[in-house]
């Protein structure tokens, strides 16, 4: 191809091209505005760099060709039919294109998101240096406040709830009996705003004034009043909240239209439950942190007056509108999790799920009970005083629709034939882990303990047995458990095995001494501390370090045994459910018949059940209207 | 618009996956839209939050001392966008019983009838006289304001999609969802802008 032609045509060079031009825009926009307006300076670095922050990234997602389809559709001109070229992956450049195949944009997802875990990883790495010893030791206080709010954000916005997007978007299709997902284009958008999001966070380094730094809860007014950095945070968490809303209402209408024949609700495995339920939460809730942002851009923008209590503002609805959004996240960052936990458990544990249709039901209450709670994360905000004691009450009745799971899953394990496979090993750190990190919740909940332990360690220490205990370890549970599938190669199960016993002591480790020192009053959030918690910060950090190498572990296992590993069979578990019984990886369009449900998806030891068969298609009356 | 392939089903071969089995008698295209409608509520809802907050929880006179909020040419305004919604009804019936004057006209009045309403809108902006930082009840006005007038112009956006097509001989009596799907999203800003009128103005 001509350089001119690979400039018009959808790929890495338009785009490219684009980036200029999407800044060429916001200085086009933003400094003749400023002459027209009269003010001074005409041009102002920060005002064109937020404008810049919008526009180069959507610019780079045109340039790449996540529009082009739509363009021409929205013209009238005739689309260009697909000659399958942008279906599925021949060789790695498929990877880096705008690829419609939900099982490449899963792989797209969950490489991209790890990148980001080890970004985070790394910073978390550099913050235990930091506390290793009292005062000061590598960074500045300012550098560490950056370090912790970009760790917070990429962690939460571009790992976890990416992540389990990902793993969803590769097994749901194929778990319900679909050959794709409904939108397909819609999807490969969703994922290509996924690294627009993390690199504006990383971005923020260079900001003048350093990276943001109040947190990833980024509060107002303090958030209105901070350098530029806080405006890449603002905007990214724009992207990566259109990236999860899209792909959630992808998920709903795949999961309601989509389902293959005798796939009623009730026979769907309970991945599919928990991306149904979560996906719900994502619809609803990520909108309010979207306005939050709006406000918070508005307020440093345009100097309104949301935050301003001077001119009538009111700072605590900041907190109120975020919360509102943040609390069902952290829902939206486990309920996936408990999802693959369920097929990770009944599979390696060769027993049906233990009341099935209370692990549904209790997804949906948590969806309900998770909008009732929001304010218990404001006990020590200055809000409504009534508000407390009701937000007590609901957080603690959420705990009955999880322990309705934990004792679920033991049900399940109960006399079952339990095969020690690395995922099952993840899934039982995770039962302990999660049970730990909801018993600290719970404490949480009573408000005079809150207020004790408010912004100290304890919160700290909650929060990391509850993400990482509880939702990275469902991740690698599942990605070793699909690893076979996705890849079509085992995993070297003895550095599997290696993997999770050095995370699983090295976690506790890390973050049960942050329980004694948090209770004791050690401030999180803070680069330096008092002698008083000398010992046990040194001890974290060394922890933490071997924490962090862990995950070496890992990477050389998926690397080195996605490129040499053993050949993978169809059904390596043995497991029921729809995407074992296609090849690893399976076929193009993932099923050259659909398959026919007949029973349950669990129904282990059970003789003679099957959860699908392969038949011919019954003749379908009305034409099946396309699936894209 | 994802409607896109679908649409064009008589134009070409299907492309892309083989059709999946239809587990619902909901058509794709219609759910996916509700969905994003759900999601766009509550982004109205966190900016309804914020109006609550600024003028029950804090208290403040409505509207600020010393600014009035023009009732009369707004409430007129509505009249508009609600008039924009019948013809937007009368082309997707159209759509559908072949009339295809009908849904040409329908589907360009109800874009004249919608940009006349940002035009009164962005007018009265300008004879407002206070501006968005000048107090919390001017930030959350042009807030919400804003906010629907961004709604209004991508569905715009999405109207002179439509009205495009149809002029070029898209759409037909079997095929009609390029007309569906953003008059739902236009009834939706319709409503919307009730809830907003009725709010900010009258109440």
């Amino acid at each position: 191809m001509t350089v001119a032609a690979r400039l018009r045509a959808p790929g890495w060079y338009r785009a490219m091209l684009s980036v200029p031009l999407g800044i060429g825009f916001a200085f086009a926009l933003v400094v003749p505005l400023r002459a027209l307006s009269h003010y001074k300076p005409v041009v102002d670095g920060d005002a064109i760099t937020t404008v810049a922050l919008i526009s180069t990234p959507l610019a780079f997602l045109i340039g790449i060709g996540c529009f082009d389809y739509w363009f021409r559709w929205a013209s009238g001109a005739p689309t260009v039919p697909e000659d399958h070229s942008g279906h599925g992956a021949r060789s790695w450049r498929d990877y880096f294109r705008v690829n419609t195949d939900h099982k490449v944009i899963g792989i797209q997802y969950i490489v991209t998101t790890f990148v980001f875990f080890i970004a985070g990883g790394i910073m978390a790495m550099l913050m235990r240096a930091e506390l290793a010893a009292p005062g000061e030791q590598f960074v500045d206080s300012n550098t560490f406040n950056g370090l912790f709010s970009v760790h917070a954000s990429l962690m939460i916005f571009l790992f976890i709830i990416p992540v389990f997007a990902g793993i969803a978007n590769y097994v749901l299709p194929l778990m319900i009996g679909a050959p794709d997902m409904a939108f397909p284009r819609l999807n490969a958008l969703s994922f290509w705003m996924l690294p627009m999001a993390g690199i504006l966070m990383l971005a923020s380094f260079f900001a003048p004034g350093g990276a943001f730094n109040t947190g990833w809860t980024s509060y107002a007014p303090l958030s209105v009043d901070m350098p530029l950095g806080q405006t890449f945070f603002n905007v990214a968490v724009q992207f990566a909240g259109a990236s999860s809303v899209a792909t959630a209402l992808n998920f709903l209408v795949t999961i309601v239209t989509m389902r293959a024949p005798g796939m009623t609700f009730w026979r769907m495995p309970l991945l599919v439950w928990a991306n149904f339920t979560t996906s719900l939460l994502v619809v609803i809730a990520t909108p309010f942190i979207a306005g939050s942002q709006f406000m918070v851009l508005l307020d440093r923008a345009l100097h309104t007056d949301f935050f301003n209590a001077a001119n009538g503002g009111d700072v605590i609805m900041y907190q109120h509108v975020f919360w509102f959004y943040s609390h069902p996240a952290v829902y939206i960052m486990m309920l996936p999790g408990f999802g693959i936990i369920s097929e990770v458990i009944s599979t390696n544990a060769r027993k049906p799920i233990f009341g099935y249709r209370m692990m549904a039901f209790s997804l949906m209450a948590i969806v309900i009970l998770g909008f009732t709670v929001w304010a218990h994360h404001m006990f020590v905000s200055g809000m409504f005083p009534w508000l407390r004691v009701p937000m007590m009450i609901t957080t603690m009745l959420i705990a009955v629709p999880t322990g309705i799971k934990i004792f679920s899953w033991l049900a399940t394990l109960w006399r079952g034939v339990i095969h020690l496979r690395t995922p099952m090993l993840f899934a039982l750190g995770f039962i302990t882990m999660f049970t730990l990190g909801g018993i600290s919740g719970v404490m949480l909940a009573v408000i005079p303990v809150d207020i004790h332990v408010s912004d100290t360690y304890f919160v700290v220490a909650h929060i990391h047995y509850v993400l990482f205990g509880g939702s990275v370890f469902t991740i690698f549970a599942g990605i070793y458990h699909w690893f076979p599938k996705m890849t079509g190669r085992m995993y070297d199960e003895t550095l599997g095995k290696v993997h999770f016993w050095l995370s699983f002591v090295f976690f506790n480790l890390t973050f049960g001494p942050m329980h004694l020192v948090g209770i004791d009053g050690m401030p999180r959030r803070v680069a330096d501390y008092a002698q008083h918690f000398a010992f046990w910060n040194a001890f974290i950090s060394v922890s933490s370090f071997f924490f962090g190498m862990s995950l070496l572990v890992f990477l050389y296992n998926i690397v080195t045994s996605w490129r040499h590993g053993p050949k993978a069979v169809a059904n390596p578990w043995r497991a029921h459910t729809l995407e074992w019984q296609v090849s690893s990886p399976p076929p193009i369009f993932n099923f050259d018949e659909v398959p026919t449900v007949v029973g349950g998806p669990y129904e282990y030891g059970v003789p003679g059940a099957v959860h699908g068969v392969f038949k011919e298609k019954p003749a379908v009356k009305e034409p099946a209207v396309a699936a894209d | 618009m994802e409607s896109a392939s679908v649409a064009l089903g008589h134009e070409h071969e299907q492309h892309g996956p083989p059709p999946a089995n239809r587990s619902s008698r909901v058509d794709a295209q219609l759910l996916g839209m509700l969905l994003f409608i759900i999601s766009e509520v509550m982004l109205f809802g966190a900016f309804f939050s914020a109006y609550f907050f600024i003028r029950v929880v804090a208290g403040n006179d409505w509207p600020a001392a010393g600014t009035a909020l023009p009732i009369a040419v707004a409430g007129c305004n509505t009249a508009v966008l609600v008039s924009s919604s019948l013809t937007m009804h009368w082309a997707l019936v159209s759509a559908k019983n072949g009339n295809r004057f009908g849904m040409r006209a329908g589907l360009l009045t109800t874009f004249l009838l919608g940009a006349t309403f940002l035009a009164v809108q962005i007018n009265e902006y300008v004879h407002l006289g206070f501006a968005i930082g000048d107090s919390a009840q001017a930030t959350i006005f042009y807030g919400l304001t804003g906010l629907h007038g961004a709604h209004v112009t991508v569905g715009l956006l999405l109207l002179s999609m439509a009205t495009i097509r149809a002029f070029r001989g898209h759409f037909s009596p079997t095929e009609h969802r390029g007309v569906e799907v953003p008059g739902i999203y236009w009834h939706f800003v319709d409503v919307m802008w009730i809830i907003v009128y009725t709010t900010l103005y009258v109440l």
